[in-house]
């Protein structure tokens, strides 16, 4: 299942895959993988992207 | 094969283990001899490992039930047994290029790059030499520029798997944006 709720976040920030990756420190495939939902990330990726974006992990994550 | 030809390939594999350790700290962008991967691509390539490990059981099978069989390879038993070794990495490198687990944090492409011309290039010379010297086929089986040529093939079917993914990746990232 797509996640579009990280890929508006994403946009609200105006960064791109690749920019949130490096904040990350992850590839920028592994954040496309993610948002398409081809991936389910580790609690630790998840709180990495959550505090890229300034947002919980409910507002990102939970369904 | 004699003893001095089989300490000669024990001293190269030795050589390029320390040329390999150098090649990739110079192409590393910090200067880490290991390549740093996310965790999808660790998970990826975990997968990968595991079916290059299969492919190479399945060779080996087929090789015991060729041995049994009394069936003769048109090839040296060292031969042989590098094209299994060869088959397992391009198993590994087919999936991880294709599952974007090839390429890690860490790594510089273009650097990347150079090592495989001159891995190739250093590949073409034993060939070269076994073809201007007619030791290309030695009591009618390939000799030791064999080795050389599965390495060659290798990397050209790596490096076109790149070229082929990299074309459809950038038109994937376009359809991307436009969502």
């Amino acid at each position: 299942m797509k996640n579009l709720r990280l890929k508006s976040a994403r946009a609200a920030k105006d960064l791109s895959q690749d920019d949130l990756a490096k904040i990350c420190g992850v590839s920028r495939q592994t954040i496309s993988a993610v948002e398409k939902g081809d991936y389910n990330p580790t609690i630790n990726l998840c709180i990495a992207i959550c505090k890229a974006l300034d947002r919980t992990l409910d507002e990102l994550f939970w369904e | 094969m004699s003893i001095a030809a089989s300490v000669g390939v024990a001293v190269g594999i030795m050589v390029g283990l320390i040329l390999c350790v150098i090649w990739f700290k110079f192409a590393n962008n910090n200067k880490k001899v290991k390549t740093d991967y996310d965790e999808r691509q660790e998970m990826i390539r975990n997968r990968g490992y595991k079916y290059a490990f299969y492919t190479v059981l399945f060779y080996e099978a087929l090789l015991m039930i060729l041995a049994i069989g009394r069936i003769e390879l048109p090839m040296s038993s060292y031969a042989v047994h590098f094209l299994g070794i060869i088959l397992g990495c391009i198993v590994l490198c087919e999936y991880c290029v294709w599952k974007d687990a090839y390429w890690g944090l860490n790594n510089n492409r273009k650097r990347y790059i150079i090592i495989f011309a001159f891995t190739a290039a250093l590949n073409v010379i034993p060939i070269a030499g076994g073809i201007a010297g007619g030791t290309l086929i030695e009591d009618g089986k390939i000799g030791m520029p064999m080795l050389n040529i599965m390495v060659l093939v290798m990397l050209a079917v790596v490096c076109i798997t790149m070229v082929i993914k990299q074309i459809r990746d950038k038109s994937a990232v376009s359809e991307e944006e436009e969502d």
